[in-house]
């Protein structure tokens, strides 16, 4: 049993704040400066995806999944694809498997690189926050010329890719020049952070996260590798296999962990997307050979930008969807938060807070509360019961 | 143009304020500020993050219910005259979350056009749309300002 | 008489003056981030106009007349300030002293403990969302608005943080062996009561007292204009604005004029006392140099936010406390090199 501390006050910030972007709200037990316990509501961007695909053509659903979140556009298609795909039983060309993997690194460099931008105006620091802003423009850019679209690129689809996202040899040149100038720059800034006095005083030694408590409130992806969890399902997949890259994990478990991590991930990133562009297999790149059909429920797992990511549902005899279910990292992340940031200063814990890259449009769904009467009540009945305020 | 209509359009303090949604817009609308190849300031767009100092509200992402009072509340807390502006489709028309539903017919979570809860002065369309509009479509709201008396 | 126009045209030079330096500064920060950023009357001027058009409202406060009032105060305690630096005052009783600075700059900081104590923003605990019934952590625990929370660490900087300030602006006073500022201005520049312009013989800034005196003055300067390495009691990411936030329209025009005026004052007083250049409106030559000097300090400290991340009380405090050793230092060298 954990002793109940003895708290002075409770601040709580958000949905509305310059650090947390999105709707979320920190309540922040706290005595002093110093946070004792931290909770942390996450339902407010709730809008019913799983129950809106229920019934839907799996085809359309895709544009469903897409718009999970926008940050990880991508892995939400893909991995929604690969359910179907591997429930069907549809094999996917080689290439279109290179191209997806593609996008997939662009747009998870982009995605690290938002969380610098994010982190470093957490911390305070504009300058270090707009040049990865400005850094992250060329896959944005990429993404355009790949998908069509900053930040829907739609590039999987079942049973392949769409036709307008093959690369082309002038693409393939663009996106080489492009990576290798970015490499340079990036590298400097790389530097610059690492070297910068200031900023590391805030990083090292907040926000401890242990390994275990990293496997015990399953902190997958980049939060749980940063405190010495050596657990990356892209070395699972199939689709990585052809691909030789290497898995970062620290040992600290301290934000400057969690933002090194990140930084030498993309290095990875970019090594996975030179190989592509040199090994590229021709062929087709769609295979439309597949009835929807009935299949029985299917589960995929996949290494989303900020951990593990599952998606599963089941089609009906028609090839509609039945009973979509999505477990995205976010959750199971911010509770390992919940618990790095006990102990700090305040302003602190919403930088570990910040740390672990909370994206939570995606982590929203039934939020059930157990009471003492064992009684189960939805956010709604709640609020029917107490009111707002 | 009086003296007051200069100083309006001389200065214009934007706020966000994300409602739900997918984060594309989102994502997109920081970038229109914090990225230094679109950098709103240079058209006199600061942004704020105080609603009592805001003149434009860049409302994104579709109304989920918990969204709904706070976003009436902040509306009312800016100081006349103000504008808003609906970045996304989702904001426009509740875009795929309220379109396109499967068995359930009605989705009761959203709230969808921001055009039910407060008034809306521009829309900026697309999923998501470029920074380019969305600091155009911030930068439309000023003669609405303009003409304020 | 003369006392009564001086005052009045020196309010009317610094207040507009005041008002281009946040364009500067954004500009120059700006630059630094390799983009174009606002014109530079944006950010001040245009800005505070605008906000002097808008429609009133009812700040949300405790008691909301004393916290509008508390904006005009500021402004007066500011322009105090600049005046007691004036030649004009410089024999008016004993304000024109290190202890009329130091008792003004007092009250200036304690405002932002009063308007923190006042505020009272949605942003924070009366946002209308459903949270309280959920977790069930901490039923019954006293909820802070942000703005209080801001409150208790102005009082810690207070306490802490302006103490460097205080020390380097003992240190010209030391040299000098007066309390006065007239003093203070004959020993560097003998010609200012005589001649209608001298450039000052030996300015305390280039003795090593006074420059070590500078460097703690500049940093005490960030730390009482609570800008960003040590702008813990306005962090964006916490209590966004502090005190401030509820300030509207016309009292916004009003804590912008009051900020920037400090901007200002702070760095006017500075070449006042360690280049013996005092803003005097009688004396144009000496006001042009005074105020084109004291654009040095904004520039430097906009350079300086620009590469700095905030601190917590973690690094304040022994950063205060060292600085505040370095000024001591630099007053004993003072009191025992002259
Ligand atoms: S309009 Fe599109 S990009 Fe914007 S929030 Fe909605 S789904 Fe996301």
């Amino acid at each position: 049993m954990m002793e109940r501390k003895v708290v002075e006050k409770e601040i709580s910030i958000g949905p509305v704040h310059p650090a947390l972007i999105e709707p979320y709200r920190i309540r922040l037990f706290v005595n002093d400066e110093i946070v004792e316990d931290c909770e942390i509501n996450i339902n407010m961007a709730y809008r019913g995806i799983e129950r809106l695909l229920e019934g839907l053509p799996v085809e359309k659903a895709l544009l469903i999944t897409e718009r999970v979140c926008g940050i990880c556009s991508n892995v939400h298609t893909w991995n929604s694809v690969r359910v179907v795909e591997a429930g069907l039983r549809i094999e996917v060309p080689d290439r279109a498997n290179y191209i997806r993997v593609l996008i997939n690194e662009i747009q998870r460099i982009a995605s690290h690189l938002i969380f610098f931008g994010h982190a470093f105006e957490v911390l305070g620091h504009e300058t270090f926050a707009m040049r990865s802003f400005l850094l992250r423009e060329v896959f944005m850019d990429l993404m355009a010329y790949i998908g069509g679209n900053r930040v829907m690129p739609a590039v999987p689809v079942i049973g392949g890719i769409r036709p307008r996202a093959d690369l082309t040899d002038s693409l393939k040149r663009v996106i080489s020049e492009r990576i290798n100038d970015f490499e340079k720059k990036y590298r400097e800034y790389v530097e610059r952070i690492l070297a910068d006095s200031m900023i590391m005083s805030r990083l090292t030694g907040v926000g401890l996260l242990s390994k275990e408590d990293a496997i015990k409130y399953h902190a997958t992806g980049p939060n749980g590798r940063a405190s010495g969890w050596n657990y990356d399902i892209r070395t699972l997949m199939h689709e990585y296999e052809p691909f030789d890259f290497e898995v970062i994990v620290l040992n600290e478990g301290d934000n400057k962990a969690r933002v090194v991590q990140r930084a030498l991930e993309v290095f990875e990133c970019l090594k996975i997307i030179r190989q592509i562009l040199k090994n590229l297999p021709e062929g087709p790149i769609v295979n439309r050979d597949w009835i929807p059909g009935k299949m029985n429920y299917t589960i995929s797992y996949f290494e989303a930008f900020r951990g593990e990511l599952m998606h599963s549902c089941a089609l009906d005899s028609q090839g509609l969807i039945r009973g979509y279910k999505i477990r995205t990292p976010t959750p199971t992340n911010l509770a390992a938060m919940e618990r790095a940031c006990v102990g700090d200063h305040i302003t602190d814990a919403i930088l570990t807070i910040a740390s672990c890259d909370p994206c939570l449009t995606c982590c929203t769904r039934v939020e059930v509360i157990n009471f003492d009467e064992s009684k189960t009540m939805t956010v709604m009945d709640i609020m029917k019961k107490y009111g707002r305020r | 143009m009086g003296l007051k209509a200069i100083a309006r359009k001389n200065a214009i303090h934007a706020m966000l304020v994300y409602t739900g949604g997918c984060n594309g817009c989102d994502i997109e609308v920081v970038n229109a500020i914090f990225s230094p190849r679109y950098d709103i300031e240079q058209y006199r767009v600061l942004i704020t993050w105080n609603p009592r100092e805001a003149d434009v509200l860049i409302v994104t992402g579709c109304v989920t219910w918990q969204m709904v009072e706070p976003l009436k509340k902040l509306y009312s807390l800016i100081p006349d005259p103000k504008g808003v502006v609906a970045v996304g489709a989702c904001a426009i028309n509740g875009n795929v979350y309220k379109n396109m539903v499967g068995d359930i017919g009605v989705n009761e979570e959203v709230f969808a056009p921001v055009d039910n809860i407060i008034p809306v002065d521009v829309k900026v369309p697309g999923c998501a749309p470029r920074p380019e509009d969305i600091i155009m479509g911030a930068v439309k709201a000023v003669p609405k300002l303009m003409e304020a008396p | 008489m003369e006392l009564l126009i001086t005052s009045l045209i020196a309010a009317i030079i610094s207040i507009p003056y005041s008002l281009i330096i946040p364009g500067i500064e954004r500009k120059i920060q700006a630059r630094i981030q390799q983009r174009i950023g606002p014109p530079i009357l944006t950010p001040g001027f245009w800005a505070v106009l605008k906000f002097y058009y808008k429609k009133d409202v009812e700040p949300i406060a405790f008691l909301s007349r004393f916290y509008k009032s508390l904006i005009w105060l500021g402004i007066f305690i500011v322009l105090f300030l600049l005046f007691f630096s004036m030649p004009s005052w410089w024999n008016i009783l004993g304000w024109a002293s290190i202890l009329g600075l130091v008792g003004l700059l007092k009250l200036e900081e304690s405002l932002y403990v009063f308007m923190g104590a006042q505020s009272q923003s949605f942003l924070s605990t009366t946002m209308p969302v459903p949270d309280l019934a959920k977790g069930a952590k901490g039923i019954g625990i006293h909820r802070e608005f942000l703005e209080q929370h801001s409150a208790e660490r102005a009082i810690k900087m207070m306490a802490v943080g302006s103490l460097p300030l205080y020390i380097a602006l003992l240190v010209p006073f030391a040299i000098a062996k007066s309390a006065m500022i007239s003093e203070v201005v004959r020993v560097q520049n003998p010609g200012f009561f005589s001649l209608a312009f001298s450039l000052p013989s030996n300015p305390i800034l280039f003795t090593v007292p006074g420059f070590l005196a500078t460097i703690v003055y500049f940093i005490g300067y960030v730390i009482l204009l609570n800008e960003k390495p040590f702008s813990i009691l306005k962090a964006k990411i916490d209590v966004i604005e502090g005190g401030v936030l509820e300030y509207a329209a016309k009292l916004r025009a009003g804590y912008y004029i009051m900020r920037n005026l400090l901007l200002f004052v702070l760095s006017s007083i500075f070449v006042t006392l360690f280049l013996g250049i005092p803003f005097d409106p009688l004396k144009p030559f000496y006001l042009i140099f005074n105020i084109i000097l004291s654009l040095i300090m904004p520039i430097a400290l906009s350079i300086l936010v620009a590469f700095s991340p905030i601190l917590t009380f973690r690094q304040i405090y022994p950063s205060a406390v060292g600085l505040s050793v370095l000024g001591a230092l630099a007053l004993i060298i003072s009191i025992l090199g002259v």
